[in-house]
C-alpha cells in the first residue's frame, strides 16, 4: 500500500479516537476538526515562523516536531478546558451545534487572522523525516500508544464513570461521580489528541490552510465513530482507517466512489447499530483467544517441566 | 442538648407548573430508624425523595443534613455526604456488567493518581482486587455474586432492583432511600426484602427512608412513618399513631359521605 494513504489512514484513526472519547460518556462533541485546526496551525506557525523549530532548510529535527505536537496539543487542551464547562451544559444534538459552530468560528478566524495565510494558507512546512515511510512509522507508533491509553482508560475508575454517565447521568451523579467534571475531562482529552494530531498533519500535508478544520470533517470524523462503534476504543480506530481508506481505494470506479462511499456510511448504522466493533464481538473473539492462549501456555509449562526435568539428577 | 436529626426538612415545598406536588411538608429522621413514607399515588412521595437527593429544586423549604443546610445541593455531593437511593423506576448502567454497576458505586474509593492508574502499578492494582473483592461481597449480601458477569440489562426484574440496592449501598451511605423497593414482588419475596433490609441497616448502621404502598408491610417495618396526600403531610408517627389517624384512613378509603 502506498505510505501516504497510510499516514492518512492512521491521521484518521487519531481523530476518530478523538471524536469517541467525549461520546464514550455519551457526548455528541463534533469539535474534533476545530482542535485538530488549532494543533495544525501551531504546528504550521511554529516551524514556518520561529527559527529554532524550523531547523536547517526544507528538513526540520524530530525534538521540534514533538515539542510542536505537545504545544499544540497543550493549547487545544486549555481552549476546551475554557470552554468545556459551559458548552457541555448542553445536551444531545444542542452540543452537536455548539460545537460545529465552536469549528466554524475556529475556521472564520484561522481564515481572517493577518498571520495564518488567509485562504491560501501556510506553505513549505518543514519535514521532520526524509520519507513518508518515516510519517507511517512514526504515526503508527502514536496511534499505538494513543490506543494503549485509551484501553487502559476504559478500565479505570475514569473509563467506568465515563461508561456510567453514557448510560444514565442522572444515576451516576447519584452515587457521588461529579458528572460535570467527568465529562469536562474527557472534552479535554479529546481536544489534545486532536491538537497534536494536528500538528503531525501539518507537516505531513506540507501545508496548512482554514478548509482542514471545517463542517464536512465534522461529519466525516463522526462517521469514523457511528461506522466503527463507540463502545470500545477499537472501533473508531476500525472507523478512521477504513473510512479514509476507503475514498482512495474506490479511485478506479470513478465518480461512482462518492456514490458508495455515501452508501457505506449510510449501511453501516443501518446494519450495525452499535458500530463495527462491540464489546460483544470482542468478548466473543477474545474467547477464541483465550483459549489459543491457554494452548499456548499449557505447551509452555509443560516445556519448562521437560527442561527442568532434563536438569534434575 | 440532643444531636439534631440526621435528616430534616423543613417547609418543603415543589411546584411543577400549576400543580402543587408537595405542600410545606416538614419532618425529621433520626439516626439509625427506619422511616416509612407512604400514601395514594401522586401524593409527592417520589418528588419528596428528589428534592432531598437534590434531583428537583424545591421551590421553597430546605433540607438540613445533621442540621445544617445543604449548601448548593448537587447529587454527587449528597452521595459524599453520605446519602443514598434507589429509584421507583429502576436506573441501572445497563451496558456495563453487574460488577461494574456496584464498581461504579464505590467511585469514590477508587480514586487513584491518572498516571498510576494508566500505567497499573503494583499499588493501583492491589486496590483494584480490594475493591472489586468489595463488590462481590456486596452483590453477594444482595444475592448476586453468581451473575456478576453478566449485562445489567439481562437481569430479571427483581434482580435489577437487588442490584439497585448493592450499588447504592457501595456509596457506604448514612442514609439509604429506597423508592418502592418491593414493586413487582410476591408476599414472600416482600418478607424476604424487609428482613434484608433490617440487617442491612444494623450491619452497616444505616438510616432508611422507605416508599412503599403496601402498608401492613410498612407498619411492621417502619420505626415511624410520615403519610402524604395531595403533597401534603397529613400524618407521622408510630405505625400505631398513623394507623388510627382518621385523616389517614379517610385519605385511603376516601371520605364518608
Ligand atoms: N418533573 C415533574 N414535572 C411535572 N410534574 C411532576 C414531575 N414529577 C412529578 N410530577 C407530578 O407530581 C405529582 C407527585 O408525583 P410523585 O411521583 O412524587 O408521586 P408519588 O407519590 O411518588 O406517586 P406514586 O405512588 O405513583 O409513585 C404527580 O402528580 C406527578 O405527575
Ligand atoms: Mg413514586
Amino acid at each position: 500500500m502506498d505510505a501516504g494513504l497510510l499516514v492518512q489512514m492512521l491521521i484518521g484513526a487519531l481523530l476518530g479516537l478523538s471524536v469517541y472519547l467525549p461520546l464514550y460518556c455519551g457526548q455528541l462533541s463534533l469539535a474534533t476538526p476545530g482542535f485538530f485546526a488549532i494543533g495544525g496551525t501551531v504546528a504550521a506557525l511554529l516551524s514556518t515562523r520561529v527559527p529554532a523549530f524550523a531547523g536547517t532548510g526544507a528538513t526540520s529535527p524530530l525534538p521540534a516536531l514533538l515539542l510542536e505536537m505537545a504545544l499544540a496539543g497543550l493549547l487545544a487542551g486549555l481552549l476546551a478546558l475554557a470552554i468545556g464547562g459551559t458548552v457541555l451544559r448542553l445536551r444531545g444534538i444542542y452540543l452537536a451545534i455548539a460545537t460545529i459552530a465552536l469549528v466554524e468560528i475556529l475556521r472564520v478566524f484561522n481564515l481572517n487572522l493577518p498571520f495564518t495565510g488567509g485562504a491560501l494558507g501556510i506553505f513549505g512546512i518543514p519535514q521532520p523525516f526524509d520519507s513518508t515511510t518515516g510519517y507511517a512509522g512514526f504515526s503508527l507508533a502514536l496511534l499505538a500508544v494513543v490506543c494503549w491509553l485509551c484501553a487502559r482508560l476504559e478500565q479505570l475508575r475514569l473509563g467506568r464513570a465515563m461508561a456510567a454517565i453514557r448510560d444514565d447521568e442522572l444515576a451516576a451523579a447519584s452515587v457521588g461521580i461529579d458528572t460535570a467534571r467527568v465529562k469536562l475531562t474527557a472534552f479535554v482529552l479529546s481536544a489534545l489528541l486532536a491538537g497534536l494530531t494536528g500538528a503531525l498533519a501539518a507537516h505531513f500535508l506540507n501545508s496548512w490552510n482554514a478548509k482542514l478544520g471545517s463542517f464536512d470533517a465534522s461529519i466525516t470524523t463522526l462517521a469514523f465513530v457511528v461506522f466503527g462503534g463507540s463502545r470500545t476504543w477499537l472501533g473508531p480506530v476500525i472507523g478512521g482507517l477504513a473510512l479514509t481508506a476507503l475514498p482512495e481505494l474506490l479511485r478506479p470506479v470513478g465518480d461512482l466512489r462518492l456514490i458508495v462511499f455515501g452508501l457505506v456510511i449510510l449501511l453501516g448504522p443501518v446494519l450495525f447499530p452499535q458500530g463495527l466493533i462491540t464489546p460483544q464481538l470482542l468478548q466473543r473473539l477474545g474467547h477464541g483467544c483465550s483459549v489459543v492462549g491457554q494452548g499456548f501456555s499449557g505447551a509452555g509449562r509443560r516445556l519448562r517441566g521437560r527442561l527442568s526435568g532434563v536438569r534434575r539428577p | 442538648m440532643s444531636a439534631p436529626p440526621l435528616l430534616a426538612v423543613e417547609g418543603l415545598s415543589c411546584r411543577f407548573g400549576g400543580l402543587l406536588a408537595l405542600n410545606n411538608v416538614s419532618l425529621a429522621v433520626q439516626e439509625g430508624e427506619i422511616f416509612g413514607l407512604i400514601g395514594p399515588n401522586g401524593a409527592g412521595k417520589t418528588t419528596l425523595f428528589n428534592a432531598i437527593s437534590a434531583l428537583t429544586t424545591p421551590s421553597s423549604g430546605q433540607v438540613l443534613w445533621r442540621g445544617q443546610p445543604i449548601r448548593h445541593p448537587r447529587p454527587d455531593r449528597l452521595s459524599r455526604l453520605g446519602l443514598a437511593r434507589t429509584f421507583q423506576n429502576l436506573r441501572l448502567f445497563d451496558s456495563l456488567s453487574v460488577r461494574d454497576n456496584v464498581l461504579v458505586g464505590l467511585h469514590r474509593f477508587a480514586a487513584s493518581p491518572l498516571a498510576a492508574g494508566l500505567l497499573g502499578t503494583a499499588g493501583v492494582r492491589r486496590r483494584q482486587r480490594q475493591l472489586e473483592q468489595r463488590a462481590l461481597e456486596l452483590l453477594a449480601l444482595v444475592g448476586l455474586e453468581d451473575g456478576a458477569d453478566l449485562a445489567a440489562a439481562s437481569l430479571p426484574y427483581g434482580e435489577r432492583r437487588r442490584l439497585e440496592l448493592a450499588r447504592a449501598l457501595a456509596t457506604e451511605p448514612r442514609l439509604l432511600l429506597l423508592d418502592e423497593p418491593a414493586a413487582g414482588m410476591n408476599p414472600a419475596e416482600k418478607n424476604d426484602l424487609c428482613e434484608l433490609i433490617r440487617a442491612i441497616r444494623d450491619r452497616f448502621d444505616l438510616t432508611v427512608m422507605i416508599i412503599e404502598h403496601h402498608v401492613p408491610l410498612m407498619m411492621r417495618l417502619c420505626d415511624r412513618l410520615a403519610v402524604l396526600n395531595f403533597g401534603e403531610r397529613i400524618a407521622l408517627g408510630t405505625p400505631e399513631v398513623v394507623r388510627h389517624d382518621p385523616k389517614v384512613i379517610e385519605a385511603y378509603l376516601g371520605s364518608p359521605r
